[in-house]
């Protein structure tokens, strides 16, 4: 295959990027984006040129590590896949590629495809993390939990914090995200032990750097994780619940 | 020993979460007052599109409907206060709704960078929800000093204070006023089908079933209530209503 890759290049956070444009001939259906990007580096080192800097891996879809813009949607084209698992074989043949880092104002680019995505980090280090003293591990049967939650908690709790939730929102919203991390923590024995203290001091910290959700709904396809749309009602209802109910449970 | 990286590395280091307040009023309370009040008036808007529809059982029904709304709650709450109370609430609601909306289209716009982005969901509704409410606001506002006040051009030169059914023909057989409701109304059913929906989740509804039951419910109010107002200009501009 032979595609045209047009890459975001910029040297530094405060440095003004632009795009590159670069020719690979050899391109394999079953390269993933990632490869594609191997690829490309191998042929600029070649040339004598510098590389193009970029985040992965494990590159088997659970670290949450890489994540780029492939014409515009965050991993590549294929909903629900991160970037690990996108193939160039969703692509046209001489085709123009056009990869670009994540993009949002809550992600400032450190350099080329490579962003701060901190801004994920902080809303965790404002509560999504439990903060009891859980002890150490209990009985199996010593906390019941039901499988509905079990599984439900689970399914919120598959985000690998990739960001590309905020980099597809027009708005520049971490709503899916820190609703993932909110619902998953309230269902659970232990996390529900701060879950008022928990929603207030997220949502704060999510309303610092990111915007507000207009339920475009873009975020629920870009989710490699595939988090369900769910998790936006649950930053409102854990949000409300500590209006009204002002512990710290 | 010292760093190599410390002072030159460009990549920031994480800080710890803000210890100043986030943004005032927060973003998840404006939410929450746009889906309280946009609720409010979708279910005003449900009452006067049923009471609209009087209009087809003639001019002595209707205007007998519009006196009532005047002196609703009579004689427990005496003259035309309970609708001086109705009007302020909707005012107030109606500048909580705007300057909410204004607020977090200011953010959004900000948080998303200079950055465009790429459209998959086919949801034209959601992106231009700040352009269709601009359009009903101003038609709302028009709506008001045409057919309420009575002010002159807005209103039909044979307007009668009082006289509901004999102003709203008048005002209807104005070619260019029809189509304007007719407009506004088509832009009411994006606006108000996206409002609908997006209220389960700013209100934080997660139940499945309750989701699923709203969307159907809010559908089927959101087609009726365009579609009964849709009919009464076409009504009178078809001639079936003189």
């Amino acid at each position: 295959m032979r595609l045209i890759l047009e890459v975001w290049r910029q040297e530094s956070p405060t440095a003004e990027g632009r795009f590159t444009v670069h020719e690979i001939t050899d391109a394999r259906e079953e390269m993933s984006i990632l490869e594609l990007l191997d690829r490309l580096n191998h042929q600029l080192v070649d040339n004598g040129e510098e590389p193009v800097a970029f985040e992965s891996d494990c590159r088997e879809g659970i670290c949450g590590t890489c994540g780029v813009d492939v014409n515009g949607v965050p991993h590549g084209p294929r909903d629900n896949a991160p970037a690990c698992f996108q193939h160039i074989r969703a692509l046209r043949d001489g085709a123009t590629v056009r990869i670009e880092p994540l993009r949002a104002l809550g992600f400032p680019v450190i350099r080329d495809l490579i962003v701060d995505r901190t801004g994920l980090d902080r809303i965790i280090q404002a509560g999504g993390t439990v903060a009891v003293d859980a002890g150490t591990a209990p009985d199996a049967d010593a906390l019941l939990v039901t499988h509905a939650d079990a599984e439900s908690a689970l399914d919120f709790a598959a985000c690998i914090g990739c960001g590309a939730c905020v980099s597809a929102c027009p708005n520049g919203s971490a709503h899916l995200f820190t609703g993932a991390k909110l619902a998953h923590l309230a269902l659970v024995p232990h996390g529900k032990k701060e879950r008022g203290r928990r929603a207030r001091a997220m949502v704060a910290q999510m309303e610092h750097e990111f915007g507000p959700c207009s339920q475009i709904r873009e975020c629920v396809l870009a989710c490699p994780a595939s988090i369900p749309i769910t998790a936006i009602a649950a930053v409102n209802k854990e949000r409300l619940r500590a209006a009204f109910w002002t512990r710290d449970n | 020993m010292t760093s190599l990286t410390q002072d030159t590395d460009p990549i920031p280091r994480a800080e710890r979460p803000a210890a100043n307040p986030p943004p005032f009023p927060p973003t998840w309370a404006l939410k929450v007052t746009m889906a309280v009040t946009g609720m409010a008036f979708a279910a005003f808007l449900a009452f006067h599109m049923a009471g609209n529809l009087k209009v087809y059982l003639g001019a002595e029904d209707f205007d007998h409907y519009a006196d009532w709304l005047r002196t609703l709650l009579n004689p427990l709450v005496p003259g035309e206060v309970f609708l001086w109370i109705f009007r302020v609430v909707l005012g107030l609601s109606f500048v909580a709704h705007v300057g909410s909306g204004a607020i977090l289209w200011y953010r959004a716009r900000k948080a998303r960078g200079p950055h465009a982005r790429k459209i998959l969901v086919n949801r034209i509704s959601a992106r231009t929800m700040i352009w269709t409410g601009l359009i009903l606001g101003s038609f709302v506002t028009f709506h008001v000093l045409e057919l309420t006040v009575g002010m002159r051009p807005m209103a039909s030169d044979a307007f009668v204070q009082g006289s509901a059914y004999a102003n709203l023909v008048h005002s209807f057989s104005r070619p260019a006023v029809a189509f304007f409701y007719g407009l506004t109304m088509a832009l009411l059913a994006f606006h108000l089908s996206h409002g609908l929906l997006s209220v389960v989740n700013d209100l934080g509804a997660t139940g499945r079933r309750f989701r699923a039951v709203w969307f159907a419910i809010a559908g089927i109010v959101a087609v009726l209530i365009v579609l009964g107002n849709l009919s009464i200009p076409i009504a009178v501009q078809t001639g079936i209503l003189t």
